[in-house]
């Protein structure tokens, strides 16, 4: 069985496996590391045999290439479009303007001046220094959005808020995804 | 052969000569690759690992080549496939993925060279076989002796290896990678069926891997 599996991979590396049969190959490649050794070795050799005394990648530059991905900086920049999903290419942008005038919408709404809270700010003499808050902006479970929404509300949070007030409000955002990407913003002084 | 889309409008001119001088692409499409592209738009990091796994050695080769310096090579590479990575959502299949990834290779390589102020070495350079060889050469000793070595060793491996195979074996492998014969081709030149191809071609790759797989475990 594994030989007739390897047999698939040799023929995948070059073009010549059926196309039906490649979905299933690739989801037992990415599972099986075996295969994926057997897969790297075929590649190799057909690259020296190419290439005499050619640069080859060294040992672990696929490893290293990984770990970079892992990291938090790596995330593809934009939420990716399924190649067979053309046809609503025009929905993109369209999408684009929905997200930012929502979050614009979620900002107006939420860091609205309170006349009384300005009033009341007005009466104190202690001042709150500037602060940096790590934020999510996006991420898998919650949408744009959502993530949109809650980042207005922690920076209005954060105006008002009591050191410790504010800390617990960030803490909870952030416990609750950890998948989330999360950007460094700069909070005014309050005046 | 025919090649399509390289480098993009950024003062380079048209390439002309072989692709084996900097593994330029080609134009046809590959299947496994777009499904691999599918897949990691769907969110599957592991799909983006194979791919990895299949260039790796082209875009080192490639980068480290532009930079004359295969250490260096290294991280521009791995570089390159981050912000591969990174952007794949805008890749659209309407090329090859090779050909779009070597575009990145490319310009993250120019970068690179940029922002050192060193002048690139231009890849429509005509060098002879001799030149090329000085320039891995030269390549090569600049990563650690070790490093080297194996690479060596690596390539003695895979050549003594396809001198031991059977001449059925040999010829079939030969045809396939150096000569980029398809299995139909293949099968003509050899008067053999298509079948027969791809398991000559299989047990090829097999018996060069058993005695790689000691330099690579």
């Amino acid at each position: 069985m594994t030989d007739q599996i390897r047999e698939q991979i040799s023929a995948l590396l070059d073009g010549e496996l059926p196309k039906g049969e490649i979905g299933l190959l690739l989801r037992r490649m990415e599972r099986d590391p075996g295969l994926r050794r057997s897969y790297e070795s075929y590649v190799l050799a057909g690259e020296v045999l190419r290439s005499p005394g050619g640069i080859v990648a060294s040992r672990g530059f696929s490893a290293r290439v990984a770990a970079a991905l892992e990291d938090g900086t790596s995330l593809p920049e934009s939420a990716p479009v399924p190649l067979d999903r053309g046809s609503r290419r025009w929905l993109r942008p369209a999408a684009g303007v929905a997200v930012a005038a929502g979050a614009a919408l979620a900002a107006v709404l939420l860091v609205r001046p309170d006349p009384d809270a300005s009033a009341r700010m007005a009466g104190q003499t202690q001042r709150t220094p500037s602060i940096r808050a790590v934020l999510p902006v996006g991420g898998a479970s919650p949408t744009p959005e959502q993530n949109q929404r809650l980042a207005a509300y922690l920076v209005a949070h954060g105006q008002y808020a009591t050191p410790i007030g504010r800390r617990a409000a960030w803490s909870n955002a952030l416990a609750t995804d950890p998948g989330i990407t999360r950007v460094t913003i700069e909070i005014p002084e309050q005046r | 052969m025919p090649m399509a889309n390289f480098p993009p409008d950024d003062g380079s001119t048209e390439p002309h000569e072989s692709r084996d001088r900097l593994d330029r692409p080609e134009a046809a499409v590959d299947e496994s690759d777009l499904e691999l592209v599918k897949r990691v738009q769907r969110g599957e990091r592991g799909a983006f690992d194979l791919l990895v796994l299949r260039y790796q050695h082209k875009v080192v080769k490639l980068v480290s080549r532009l930079l004359r310096d295969s250490a260096e090579g290294e991280d521009v590479a791995q570089e390159a496939f981050v912000k591969a990575f990174r952007a794949i959502g805008s890749f659209r299949g309407d090329s090859a993925f090779y050909t779009w990834l070597y575009r990145i290779a490319v310009n993250t390589a120019r970068n690179s060279m940029a922002s050192r102020h060193r002048r690139p070495l231009d890849y429509e350079a005509d060098l002879s076989e001799s030149e090329q060889s000085a320039v891995a050469a030269r390549m090569r000793h600049v990563d650690t002796p070790e490093a080297a070595a194996l690479t060596d060793e690596i390539h003695q491996t895979v050549n003594r290896a396809v001198e031991e195979l059977p001449e059925d074996l040999r010829t079939a492998i030969i045809l396939r990678e150096i000569e980029g014969l398809s299995y139909e081709e293949i099968a003509a030149a050899m008067d053999c069926p298509v079948g027969t191809v791809r398991s000559r071609i299989f047990r090829a790759r097999e018996a060069i891997d058993r005695q790689l797989k000691p330099l690579l475990d």
